[in-house]
């Protein structure tokens, strides 16, 4: 392999999208990763900052920014620029998004029947925010798909408090085409599905016929195709008569697919590499700065040269960080010093509340080095982005989109402003 | 790898308690993608897994795990490492063992025998090949599909080119490890495709090296995929006779097909559990030949006297040469060659699989899997290729035979690249003359 400019580590939203802002800024980009993971089981929108008391995401930025040790308190001023830059990315293909950080955050219904806070959202789930101004919300379920349950969605969105929510909640479902005899169906399967004309002309006429008479915007289970994605939406709405949105089921995620996928041509066709499947296992070290990475291979290793190397292996559930026995923390490449709450505080008492494990990560300075205890770099040339990083609680406050792309940004345009200089 | 890490290598199965039913495997299948007959490689993998006994044939909830194709996808894909196609293959290896194997998936493994066959009377197999009829024929009492990708016989295997040519099969005295390798033809090459062997050959020795070609055999990887696994370590168990002494002793084994190179470092020993010495030893001293010479390029020993070709190339990156985990090294060799563009297909697989694709039951599901390859590839010759590039043979095939494109291996175009510079450099002198 000849050296790269930069190797990234970790295929989630922010190593994709630091890949493809670096190959787009013309840095030679070598991304690895040993799976795929965050964008197949999450919603495909951005979910900026919604700590509770939020009226916007610009307003969540600020409430974050203002505790210490929070990403944001870093980075809040490139937050703009950051959601900026992604949308220019992704606007003109099937994940396009709609919203900004000023649009009120709204609340959304999920596949289960509870309400999240959004304002920004791929172009197939626009449809879910903005006033309902006496507008029925119908949940329109696709018969024979058991990762979609709209009755049981519909009950828990009707026994919830929703202010300023819909008039009237329904639920439908819709036999299609061939679906009965279907040995199996999942998510993408039936996005698979969708991408044929014939069998989506069909599919959608089956579905207008149990729309009933009213004024409804319709929430569907996110499986109008992968590939022809933003032509199906279209249809479906005219099709339908009324504004349609996608709901993200259970994993896997198609939105979350369709944002992997696009990403991933970004990069490619900017002549960046993605190999996925192997994990890190060397680390070639020369004092503060990293020489190389050696990936597993099915014998010897890949030895991966870069001047930079860039962390987006995520957080414990990404498993860029390990918990072992005795409370040990690991992060998994380089070893780095990972900061978390003191171990008798991991979890709550209730296991559905926010544990404060969630917070832990890697310390950075301005430059999203990696420091240890005293404020030093510990590495010269890695940086780290995502969920990696400590000082965040991204269920909680729904920033985890939000610092990933931001985080993406910060650094691909230091890189890309220091190889211009140099 | 990431969950008991030792314990999978051993034991494959022993990987699936890591499966935390993300789905994300079901969203790489390339075979989940255009058939509803097979479900998925989470169903077949970690889930039917638990109901598998300790033979792991045993007890199969069903038989839709014959319909994995093997492509790997899923387990390179998998975020918490679990080794869903080598379990998923073990699991049919064991219904094999149980229930037996058809007589086509013992004969269309079987290659070493075929080449035996065929080549005598290559003109007239190869007429054979072509017919309508016979093919026919071969569908409705073999199995084989009349339009599954085969290749047509060569006249002369590439052994007995090497023998008439009186080249090296063994050392040399005085051989230098790290100036000779061992060429690993595989059957492909040997029986079909002899010219990539010589094409191979004339670059390696072009690059200071001797290359010698001791015995060897198919490297079994058509038992292993049809789950004929103590025909695939008879095999293995020749092959690491003839070659683990040189393995040993530092030389390089070196082979032009992604397959046959990664059963050698991978399969031998995750599916066959060939983990003894020998075994490991040649597993590490195996390389792809791009590997190789992108490595010769990083030591700044590989010759970059390519002459130039002003072309746009489609490069389909096989699933194999993905599971090596060698990133793409045919890219990197394209890159060095003035004029030449590459472009990375972007496609999951082919569809073909080593010899899923033949099979009557499976090729619909080969052609489907690969038909937005073959729409690409027929775009780029429309656009103005003369070729299609790709690592592997029965690949190859099948992108050939599907686009009708012309569909070469890298080291071809390479060597073609070397020998025009050779041309173009021995033009003045003839003209001196």
């Amino acid at each position: 392999m000849p050296r790269a400019d930069v190797v990234v580590i970790g295929a989630g939203l922010s190593g994709l999208a630091c890949a493809a802002e670096l190959a787009g800024s013309g840095a030679s980009v070598f991304l690895a990763a040993k799976g795929m993971a965050s964008t197949h089981w999450t919603h495909g929108g951005l979910d900026v900052a919604a700590p509770d008391g939020a009226s916007t995401s610009r307003d969540g930025i600020a409430r974050l920014a203002g505790s210490a040790g929070h990403p944001y308190a870093r980075m809040s001023d490139h937050v703009a620029d950051a959601v900026a830059a992604h949308r220019a990315r992704l606007d003109g293909t099937a994940v396009a998004m709609v919203g900004d950080l000023d649009m009120p955050l709204a609340p959304i219904p999920t596949a289960l029947g509870a309400l999240r806070p959004a304002a920004i959202l791929p172009m197939g789930q626009g449809a879910a925010v903005g006033p309902w101004e006496g507008q029925g919300l119908l949940l329109l379920g696709i018969g024979h798909f058991r990762d979609s349950w709209v009755d049981y969605a519909a009950r828990n969105l009707t026994a919830g408090a929703w202010p300023g929510g819909p008039a009237e909640i329904r639920a439908v479902t819709a036999d299609l085409p061939g679906l009965d005899a279907r040995n199996n169906l999942n998510a993408r399967t039936l996005a698979v599905l969708f991408d044929d004309p014939a069998w989506r002309a069909r599919a959608l006429a089956a579905m207008a016929a149990v729309v009933p008479p009213g004024a409804w915007r319709i929430g569907v289970p996110a499986v109008l195709g992968l590939e022809a994605h933003a032509e199906i939406h279209a249809h479906a709405q005219e099709v339908l008569g009324g504004a349609v949105f996608e709901m993200p089921s259970l994993p896997p995620s198609v939105p979350g697919v369709r944002l992997f996928d696009e990403l991933r041509r970004r990069i490619t066709a900017a002549g960046g590499r993605i190999q996925v499947g192997f994990d890190v296992v060397e680390v070639e070290r020369d004092g503060r700065r990293v020489r190389a990475i050696h990936t597993e291979a099915a014998s010897r290793t890949l030895r991966l040269a870069a001047d930079t190397f860039v962390l987006a292996t995520g957080g414990i559930a990404g498993e860029g960080i390990r918990a072992h026995r005795g409370r040990r923390l690991e992060e998994r490449v380089f070893g780095l010093p990972v900061t978390a709450p003191n171990d008798s505080e991991w979890f709550s008492d209730d296991p559905m509340q926010p544990h404060p494990i969630e917070s832990l990560g890697i310390d950075v300075d301005d430059h999203l080095r990696p420091i240890d205890p005293t404020g030093q770099p510990v590495l010269e040339n890695v940086r780290v982005i995502g969920s990696s990083l400590a000082g965040m609680r991204y269920l909680e406050q729904r920033c985890g989109d939000g610092v990933a792309i931001t985080s993406a940004h910060v650094v691909a345009r230091s890189l890309a402003a220091r190889s211009a200089a140099a | 790898m990431t969950f008991h890490d030792a314990a999978a290598r051993d034991f494959p199965a022993f990987s699936t308690d890591a499966c935390i039913k993300c789905n994300v495997c079901n969203t790489v299948c390339p075979v989940s993608r255009v058939t509803d007959e097979f479900p998925g490689p989470k169903y077949v993998g970690p889930q039917a897994q638990r109901f598998r006994g300790p033979g792991e044939g045993s007890d199969a909830p069903d038989h839709s795990v014959d319909l994995c194709s093997g492509c790997g996808i899923c387990t390179r894909a998998c975020p918490a490492g679990v080794l869903i196609a080598e379990t998923n293959n073990r699991a049919r290896a064991g219904i094999v063992e149980e229930r037996g194997s058809s007589l086509r998936n013992r004969l269309i493994s079987d290659t070493d025998l075929l080449i035996r066959l065929g080549t005598p009377v290559a003109p007239l197999a190869n007429i054979g090949l072509k017919n309508r009829l016979a093919r026919w024929f071969g569908e409705k009492t073999l199995g084989v599909h009349r339009r599954g990708p085969l290749a047509p016989f060569s006249r002369r295997t590439f052994r007995a080119w090497w023998k008439r040519e009186k080249r090296p099969t063994a050392l040399e005295a005085g051989s230098d490890p790290s100036r000779t390798v061992v060429y690993f033809h595989g059957c492909a090459v040997n029986g079909f495709e002899p010219d990539l062997g010589r094409d191979a050959v004339e670059i390696l020795e072009r690059n200071g090296l001797t290359v010698i070609v001791p015995p060897q055999e198919c490297c079994g990887l058509p038992f292993i995929s049809n789950g004929l696994y103590p025909r695939a370590r008879e095999k293995a168990r020749r092959n690491l006779e003839s070659l683990a002494q040189y393995a040993r002793a530092g030389y390089r084994i070196v082979g032009t097909s992604t397959s046959c190179t990664h059963a050698l470092k991978a399969e031998y020993r995750e599916m066959l559990d060939l983990a003894d010495d020998d075994a490991t030893a040649v597993a590490d001293a195996t390389w792809d030949i791009c590997e190789l010479l992108v490595d010769l390029h990083d030591r700044g020993e590989l010759d970059t006297g390519f002459a130039p070709i002003a072309e746009s190339i489609p490069y389909h990156p096989p699933c194999q040469l993905k599971s090596h985990g060698i990133g793409l090294p045919a890219m990197d060799l394209f890159a060095l060659v003035p004029g030449l563009r590459a472009v990375d297909s972007d496609h999951d697989c082919c569809g073909a699989a080593g010899t899923y694709g033949l099979k009557a039951e499976r090729w619909q599901i080969a052609q489907d899997v690969g038909a937005p390859l073959f729409a690409k590839v027929r775009a780029a010759k429309a656009a103005g290729a003369s070729r299609a590039a790709c690592d592997s043979e029965t690949c190859r095939w099948q992108i050939e035979q599907s686009s009708g494109v012309p569909t070469v291996h890298p080291v071809s175009i390479l060597a073609e690249s070397y020998r025009r510079a050779d041309e173009a450099a021995s033009e003045p002198r003839r003209r001196l003359v």
